[in-house]
């Protein structure tokens, strides 16, 4: 193994943990390796943070199907606070990991029943029905959900992902929309929408892509897909101006696929890469000589 | 006729990246070498090389797939090799068939171009750290459709060792330093080539071979 968690004091240990806890990151296989050093000094030399550290290990044990370690946690938990909601949702994720869904479901639904307002519930059902692989019912789901807690920014998201999955591009750009007034100053969301115009084809949705990719260029200067995206774009929309003999269009679009084209060239520059020779190309082979 | 045969660092790179994004769906293309391939020959062996990790998020979305397969061809063509077919792997554990995978768009275009590619899908049912099948399903293209293949086991593989190798791999945890093309749009200075998984590989054979010697 290249890391060796197995060598790090008690201290070292809870201090991983905790970073990785804040930081979101999703590394199953390291927390539990971490954790069997933990294990070893004992759960109660971790203090307070003790109830924060079992849910991290469940949550990271489910997502490496150790259900013995997972079931310790969550029982653990359970004897400390009997009428937790948060502790119940536990429960239900153990019996959606061993895909009981049917019971996992029933917990869920007693939750929502008590605590209507309990958004991670609602969330945990359409996570379920896109595990059984019922996407339709999960957008309805979705939807009902959102329109309850209208300003989750997250479930936008996923109800965008949800749609283009099965191929409703109108619908996921209104979500991804949606998002954007959110968070007008993401310059991913910008990209993100504008991906999804660039998909649906058309003069009408390239000159919105355009615009938002210029925008995402704009927050972000070093976003390489945004930047990618405007010279295809820009490429597109040449050829559609190129018959229709719209000259003040197609010079604008002609400008701004050079722009690109240029900051490529400066990205890959400033930034030795293994592949400029390559994407140089492929530029050149995409790009339409005037 | 119409054999399939993988070299290890191709098989290899699919592997690891299915480890690297367990929870996600990924993609990716195969790459075969353009002298020993007959011009428009349906039927024909195929020999994968190489592979191309491509995505694990914004599969449903196109532009950026348009600039990964032209830079892809273009680096191909430098070293006269073909885009000779396609892989994927599904979100869902329980989906391991064309038709849940992403991305069968670009599958269908790589036909087009290359009428005999073929199709892996990830089994994931089959998929586990100390691998005893190849954990992969075999797809030709013929009227219309995808058709499953039979994997002939004495024929997919030059190496005999290469599921052992590969297994050494994932237990090393390789897999984290395994590059795809979203991966390399964060930023681009990653090699979406993968040369050092390359020379990983070529050190484990060794220490493979070694402990064969041992045993």
């Amino acid at each position: 193994m290249a890391d060796n968690y197995s060598e790090l004091s008690f201290n070292e240990a809870k201090d991983l943990l905790r970073q990785w806890r804040e930081n979101n990151e999703r590394k199953s296989d390291e927390v539990l390796r971490v954790w069997s050093v933990i294990f070893e000094h004992g759960v109660k030399k971790l203090g307070n943070e003790k109830h924060l550290v079992l849910e991290q290990v469940f949550y990271a044990a489910l997502d490496c199907h150790y259900y013995t370690v997972a079931s310790y946690c969550s029982l653990m938990l359970q004897e400390e606070f009997p009428g937790s909601f948060r502790v119940a949702r536990h429960v239900a994720a153990l019996h959606e990991a061993q895909e009981n869904y049917e019971e996992a479901l029933n917990t869920l639904n007693n939750i929502i029943r008590l605590d209507e307002t309990n958004a991670a519930a609602r969330k945990r059902v359409v996570a379920i029905l896109k595990a059984q692989g019922q996407i339709q019912a999960a957008i309805k789901e979705l939807v009902d959900y959102l329109k309850k807690f209208m300003s989750d920014v997250e479930a936008w998201q996923e109800l965008s992902e949800l749609y283009l999955q099965v191929q409703e591009y109108a619908r996921a750009a209104f979500c991804a929309e949606e998002l954007l007034l959110h968070q007008p100053h993401n310059h991913l969301a910008h990209q993100r929408l504008a991906d999804i115009r660039y998909t649906m084809g058309g003069v009408e949705n390239m000159e919105l892509a355009k615009l938002y990719y210029c925008k995402a260029l704009k927050l972000n200067p070093e976003n390489m897909r945004a930047l990618l995206g405007l010279f295809l774009t820009t490429n597109n929309l040449l050829t559609h101006y190129k018959s229709s003999g719209n000259s003040g269009k197609r010079k604008e679009a002609w400008r701004l696929c050079q722009w690109a084209q240029a900051a490529t060239a400066r990205q890959t520059r400033a930034r030795p890469e293994p592949n400029a020779a390559p994407l140089a190309n492929a530029m050149l082979q995409l790009a339409i000589t005037d | 006729m119409g054999d399939v045969s993988l070299e290890t660092k191709a098989y290899a790179k699919i592997i690891l990246h299915a480890a690297k994004y367990r929870h996600c769906a990924v993609n990716g293309v195969l790459l075969a070498d353009a002298s020993k391939i007959r011009d428009g020959a349906k039927n024909q062996d195929l020999d994968i090389i190489d592979t191309i990790p491509l995505f694990h998020h914004s599969h449903y979305v196109s532009p950026m797939a348009e600039i990964a397969l032209t830079q892809i061809e273009t680096a191909a063509q430098a070293e006269n090799r073909v885009i000779a077919g396609y892989y994927a792997g599904c979100e869902n554990f329980k989906d391991n068939t064309v038709e849940a995978c992403p991305g069968q768009k670009i599958a269908e275009k790589i036909v087009e171009y290359f009428p005999s590619a073929v199709f892996i899908v990830i089994d994931n049912k089959k998929f586990v750290q100390h691998l005893d099948t190849p954990a992969i399903k075999l797809y030709k293209y013929s009227d219309g459709k995808w058709k499953q293949r039979d994997i002939n086991m004495k024929t997919l593989f030059h190496d005999p060792d290469v599921l052992k190798t590969v297994s050494y791999l994932l237990q090393w945890g390789v897999e984290k330093d395994l590059i795809d093309f979203d991966n390399y749009l964060d930023d681009i200075t990653q090699d979406w080539t993968n040369r050092g998984i390359e020379k990983v590989l070529a050190m484990s054979t060794k220490h493979t071979n070694k402990l064969d010697a041992k045993d």
